[in-house]
């Protein structure tokens, strides 16, 4: 009868516990907060086997309905936190990482940092060894904090130092932020992961102080280690980094190279084009080329009129010097069976038109080259302009056909 | 954190769904259930869906398949042996005329005549007479549901001998097929994957004003007709005009729709068929179907390209995926039976396309694949994979993958039995947002409803089996790498599920709720979802088909944050208790229409039926046509009563006393012993009483052994003097025991008149006979008079139960001969009995 206690105990709270979501899903946190207090019971006895145990269940569940209760107050929640944070040892360091988070979301900075730091001196026989990863994660949001307050100081001594007023408290408590900032945030990002932020932070706080090569190295490793996962935005943080610093356009280009490889559709293509298209060698513009075209096939790049211009640009270039005609022929090639129904459709012309004119001018444009005079989108596109007397329009309509071989040629 | 900021408040509108559809014609069928394929047995024993315990009925699946398909089973071995078999009624004669065997009576002449002129072995040995096994199959059917159910030995042995031939199909082959399609069956309720995406689309209005949207949905009783309905949206969305419809050849497992260049397409999917539809823009316009491809192996997904136009991507089971194009045809874009991560199982295989229309993605329970259809087996990448990068549960898998283009053109959705991902392709493997939503059945429905300006992407996510249904708001920045991370926003919502309107349907008769619990619980088959806005109100239509073909519809409100005061903010106001009249009526109409298709379910009240054949010789039965004198009286008696509506008062008495009392005799006027005994134990001299009862029991007991010695001599001295007189005396005596032992019927064709009538000859017969004994001896005596009847020892017993069944009266009873007049006071159900006995007792008489 033990055994069948026993399953009728695990059947009321999974009752209860189903009660407890109607409720939260439906909104009704007052009634969810009631079932809580039942569901309560089960933390008696947990013969659990489950992933996530009744414990954690009471933690999550209640977290949830004191965020939105009606009358749940900041002080609270902080206690309920507290209770969580000793029922569940196992996940000490979990739970507080999310209260600094929800500290945090509800501007309560300095609380935030205390709890970080609270936790980071937590000690817990073998637990706090199992829970190196949170302690990791929270040595690295307590860096984040301290470049926080590194900044906001930062930031009082260049309004103050114009004066010519430096406050050396201020000074050296911004150092002493520093240092501690860069210690934890140097550690995490060592970690193979995503770590933007972090990342962002500890280079800013290099930079200040002048130490461009840590900071290019650890870019360098963030964008290039094979450890991490392949992140268009260490490429990004990278070639932004370069820029900043003034250099070659050789390694900038490198930098966006691999960008374009990892994210064709990653809007920094539109830099590069423009780099690639201002370049002498015939090879950097034939990357050119292809970097705009494969911009293009993205769908969310359909209506980017800056990239139709510089397609148009360097399509229009190409087609009056009569040089490299191969290279559109080349690119339309694996184009041409879907690019006319993708971008050229006669939908599209009116659309176009009516939306954005200075997209259909450009579109028409390469359209009327790849495609030939009699192409849908030209016609329409064309037709219009010459209807509403643009002279524009006129102009295209005469540069197309005066160059209508090449489509014949681009074709063959 | 995963959460940031507040999401939109969504209110319901209404307090349940509401069915926008009519209920299709013709009743619904429902899905097997696990009692229909488990083995009964093991129906207590808790079902554990991880283990494969699920003990599958077998025997009573193949007895169906007996049962179900005859001809197939049996049919050309039928043919084969229907010379040999003989069900005639006759005995089994061969006469020798001039060389020619002519089976007498029934065998077609052909057969003789060919048996003449092909076999000279006797035609005699190689036909058997079956009707006595046709009777003892009867009998066993008879006596289904009867606990003392015992094979006829005959059927045993008949059994035996032909188990291994008689029918066509080969067991074994029958066993595999039957085994396959149970487990198929099984493994489609724990978790039916043909679903996945949901037979349901909706195609918005073209122009923003107009509110005349389409609903695409199945129909019919195997959801094979496809049903394109003009909808327009108002407070509750209705139908306007009819429907544009198609019948499929198969059941419509999936209905993807997406909007290119202003026109839609829709793609529909069953097991081995795929078509695609296009709707021009116009309201109104007629669908047309364009093109459809037929496959092998079931198609397990059918997604419609949003980039181009007439482009769809189809995965069959087991690993072929196409790039379907309307113009250009199919290109096989991978085959590979394996899947992509680990191993696992199941055949199913999805596809969708991407942010680039060249490049598709490619998922199988353990993960999702991108590949460009350019050169599909060089360039490809991994979008998703279970395992340790998303931090997935052991035992998780991919359910339902889906491009959320409409909202960001990189995003994916990810939605496994226990979690929603949601991925950028830019940035694969690792998911920007992971959260549990604890749903008691995987998610294989999901709609998204794009967010515009920098509002919250809404994604409905709904179940099939538990007809659940999720709201999630979810805000994702325009360029991925600025400041916003994609994050939930506000709580999840629970909407309205088909089987909670159950509640607010007006209260019905239970067989009805029944029916209707039924049919509202049906597994959920699909999930469409819009917004809509009418003037500054906003809102949301969500709908939801279920597998009885029915269509659901749920309205949502916006509030928007200044509308709001701001306590509210954290508890909204609760859902509204009861229906709004408008939805009360469109449930009574609902309702209506439903129990009309469906007011007469397929009767098979199967009674059991006895024959009589089996139990009298034809002679016995035959009796003079038409219903006797006396039927006709009462008859005519009956109609006359109930026409003036009064009360049959005479038979009534007469009914519940028969002739001859069962009961020990008791003083007319006393009550019964144990009113007596009661009444005694009451004034307290039970004792005394007890003492009188002992006495006169023994004082009874040699009374009535007296009576019955008396008696035995009596009837010695009748048997030799009149037969006729003693069988009815007997007759009577062995018809008060039958009553006795069963309910006392009121035979409808007892004459009330004539019992007045015939009443003295009873009496007096009463009067002449000894006084009733106990019942014992009634059995003895009856079972004599049976016996001297003629009636064979092994019917005996038959007839008694069969008498004490079936009182009812018989079609046709005999008409009764007037000298026997004493006898009509006998009811006439019983009459033709007492005739068949007597022919019986006449016969040899004749014969001396």
């Amino acid at each position: 009868s033990s055994h069948e206690h026993k399953l009728n105990f695990t059947k009321s709270k999974e009752v209860c516990l189903s009660y407890i979501q109607d409720a939260m899903l439906q909104k009704q946190w007052k009634r969810a907060a009631e079932f809580l207090t039942s569901y309560v019971e089960a933390l008696e006895k947990d013969y659990s086997r489950e992933p996530i145990g009744p414990s954690e269940m009471i933690w999550r569940i209640g977290t949830e309905i004191l965020c939105h209760h009606s009358h749940s107050s900041m002080r609270e929640f902080n206690c309920f936190i507290e209770q969580m944070k000793t029922l569940g040892i196992k996940r000490y360091l979990k739970v507080c990482l999310e209260h600094v988070f929800h500290l945090l979301c509800n501007g309560q900075t300095d609380e935030a940092y205390q709890n970080l730091s609270l936790a980071e001196s937590w000690r817990f026989g073998e637990q706090a060894a199992i829970q190196d990863k949170e302690m990791k994660l929270i040595r690295a949001y307590r860096g984040l904090l301290d470049y926080h307050s590194w900044s906001k100081q930062k930031n009082i001594l260049l309004e103050h130092g114009l004066d010519g007023f430096a406050d050396l408290s201020v000074e050296q408590e911004m150092h002493s932020s520093f240092r501690k900032a860069a210690v934890n945030l140097k550690e995490i990002i060592k970690i193979p992961g995503v770590w933007d932020l972090f990342v962002k932070c500890y280079v800013d706080l290099l930079e200040f102080y002048g130490d461009h090569n840590e900071a290019h190295q650890v870019l360098n490793e963030y964008a290039y280690n094979s450890k991490f996962p392949a992140n268009p935005n260490a490429h990004v943080y990278l070639y932004q980094f370069l820029k900043r610093h003034g250099e070659s356009k050789k390694s900038l280009v490198s930098a966006l190279k691999i960008l374009h490889d990892i994210a064709p559709s990653h809007e920094l293509m539109i830099d590069f084009n423009t780099m690639l298209q201002k370049s002498k060698k015939r090879k950097k513009r034939r990357l050119g080329l292809e970097v705009i075209f494969a911009a293009l096939d993205y769908a969310g790049w359909k209506e980017n009129a800056k990239a139709w211009s510089c397609l148009a640009r360097q399509v229009k270039q190409i087609v009056i010097s009569d040089k490299h005609l191969d290279w559109i022929k080349q690119e339309w090639n694996c184009r041409k069976d879907w690019w006319p129904a993708f971008h050229f459709s006669r939908y599209l012309a009116k659309r176009n038109w009516q939306e954005n004119k200075s997209l259909s001018y450009e579109k028409a444009l390469v359209a009327g080259i790849l495609l030939g005079k009699d192409c849908k989108y030209f016609k329409y596109v064309s037709h219009q302009g010459c209807k509403a007397q643009v002279k524009r329009f006129r102009m295209l309509k005469k540069f197309v056909n005066r160059h209508n071989p090449v489509y014949l040629r681009i074709c063959s | 954190p995963r959460r940031g900021g507040t999401g939109e408040m969504w209110e319901p509108a209404d307090a349940a769904a509401v069915p926008v559809l009519p209920p299709c014609a013709g009743c619904w069928i429902p899905s097997p259930s696990p009692q229909d394929i488990l083995y009964r047995n093991s129906g207590c024993r808790k079902l554990r869906p991880g283990k494969s315990g699920a003990r599958l009925d077998f025997a009573k699946q193949l007895g169906h398949f007996f049962m179900d398909h005859p001809e197939d089973a049996f049919g050309s071995m039928g043919r084969l042996l229907h010379k040999n078999f003989y069900l005639g009624n006759s005995k089994l004669q061969v006469s020798v005329c001039l060389g020619r065997m002519v089976l007498s009576p029934s065998i077609p002449l052909a057969v003789s005549t060919s048996a003449s002129s092909s076999l000279q072995r006797p035609a005699r040995n190689s036909t058997i007479r079956m009707t006595a096994l046709m009777e003892d199959i009867d009998r066993l059917e008879a006596r289904r549901g009867c606990h003392r159910q015992h094979l006829a030995s005959r059927l045993r042995w008949f059994s035996h001998l032909c188990r291994e031939w008689l029918f066509e199909v080969p067991l074994g082959l029958l066993a595999d097929c039957l085994h396959e399609e149970l487990m198929l069956q099984w493994s489609d309720l724990l978790f039916n994957d043909s679903l996945t995406g949901g037979a349901l689309a909706w195609l918005p209005p073209r122009d923003t004003g107009s509110c005349i949207g389409r609903l695409v949905h199945p129909g019919g009783q195997a959801m094979n007709q496809l049903y394109f309905q003009d909808m327009v949206l108002e407070k509750l969305p209705h139908t306007r005009g009819f429907p544009a419809q198609f019948e499929l050849s198969g059941r419509i497992w999936q209905v993807a729709a997406a909007q290119v260049d202003g026109e839609d397409f829709v793609g529909v999917r069953s097991d081995y068929h795929c078509g695609v539809w296009r709707v021009p823009g116009r309201t109104g316009a007629v669908p047309t179907p364009l093109q459809v491809i037929q496959t092998d192996l079931p198609a397990s997904c059918l997604t419609v390209s949003p980039h181009l136009p007439g482009e769809l991507a189809v995965c069959t089971q087991s690993g072929t995926m196409y790039l379907w194009n309307v113009e250009t045809g199919l290109q096989q874009l991978r085959h590979d039976t394996e899947t992509m991560f680990f191993r696992d199982h199941s055949p199913w295989r999805w596809s969708d396309f991407t942010a680039h229309p060249r490049v598709l993605s490619c998922a199988d329970r353990t993960g999702l694949q991108c590949l460009d259809a350019r050169a599909p087996r060089k360039c490809h990448f991994d979008l998703f994979k279970v395992g340790e990068e998303a931090g997935c549960q052991q035992g998780e898998r991919v359910v339902l993958p889906m491009y959320l283009g409409r909202a960001h053109p990189s995003q994916y959705l990810v939605t496994t039995q226990f979690s929603v991902y949601m991925l950028d392709e830019r940035l694969p493997l690792v998911p920007m947002l992971k959260w549990a939503h604890m749903m008691k059945a995987p998610p294989l429905f999901a709609q998204l409803m794009p967010g515009h300006s920098g509002r919250s992407h809404k994604v409905v996510l709904g179940a099939s089996s538990s007809q659940e249904l999720l709201l999630l708001q979810y805000q994702g920045e325009r360029y991925w790498g600025s400041q916003s991370a994609c994050q939930l926003a506000g709580a999840p919502q629970k909407l309205h599920s088909i089987a909670g309107c159950l509640q607010h349907l007006p209260t019905q008769l239970p067989h009805r709720h029944h029916l209707l619990q039924q049919r509202l619980g049906a597994p959920a088959a699909g999930l469409a979802a819009t917004l809509q806005e009418d003037g500054p109100q906003e809102s949301m239509l969500v709908f939801q088909l279920s597998e009885a073909g029915d269509v659901f519809c749920q309205r949502l409100t916006h509030k928007a944050e200044a509308e709001l005061p701001q306590e509210s903010c954290a508890s909204p106001q609760p859902t509204p208790a009861v229906p709004s009249p408008a939805a009360a009526l469109q449930y009574r109409r609902w309702l209506r229409t439903l129990f009309r298709g469906c007011g007469k379910p397929p009767q098979h009240t199967w009674t059991p039926s006895l024959s009589q054949r089996r139990l009298f010789t034809r002679r016995d039965l035959e009796g003079p046509a038409g219903p006797s004198a006396l039927q006709s009286q009462v008859r005519q008696w009956l109609r006359q009563v109930m026409r003036e509506g009064g009360r049959i008062q005479h038979w009534e008495p007469l009914a519940l006393q028969p002739p001859a009392l069962p009961q020990p005799p008791e003083p007319v006027g006393s009550p019964d012993p144990l009113s007596t005994r009661l009444m005694e134990a009451w004034s307290g001299d039970w004792e005394q009483w007890w003492e009188e009862r002992t006495s006169f029991s023994v004082a009874q007991r040699q009374q009535a052994l007296r009576e019955r010695r008396r008696r035995q001599k009596r009837a010695r001295a009748r048997r030799s003097l009149s037969a006729s007189f003693t069988s009815s005396l007997t007759y009577q005596s062995e018809l008060s025991e039958l009553s006795d032992a069963g309910p006392p019927l009121p035979s409808p064709g007892r004459p009330p008149v004539l019992s007045q009538e015939g009443s003295p000859p009873a009496s007096s017969q009463l009067a002449a006979s000894p006084p009733p004994s106990p019942a014992p001896e009634e059995a003895l005596l009856s079972s004599q008079s049976l016996r001297c009847r003629g009636i064979p020892k092994e019917r005996r017993k038959t007839l008694r139960d069969y008498l004490s069944v079936w009182a009812t009266e018989p079609p046709d009873s005999p008409e009764l001969p007037s000298s026997q007049a004493s006898q009509l006071c006998i009811p006439s159900s019983q009459s033709q009995l007492s005739s068949a006995s007597q022919t019986r007792r006449k016969r040899p008489r004749m014969g001396f």
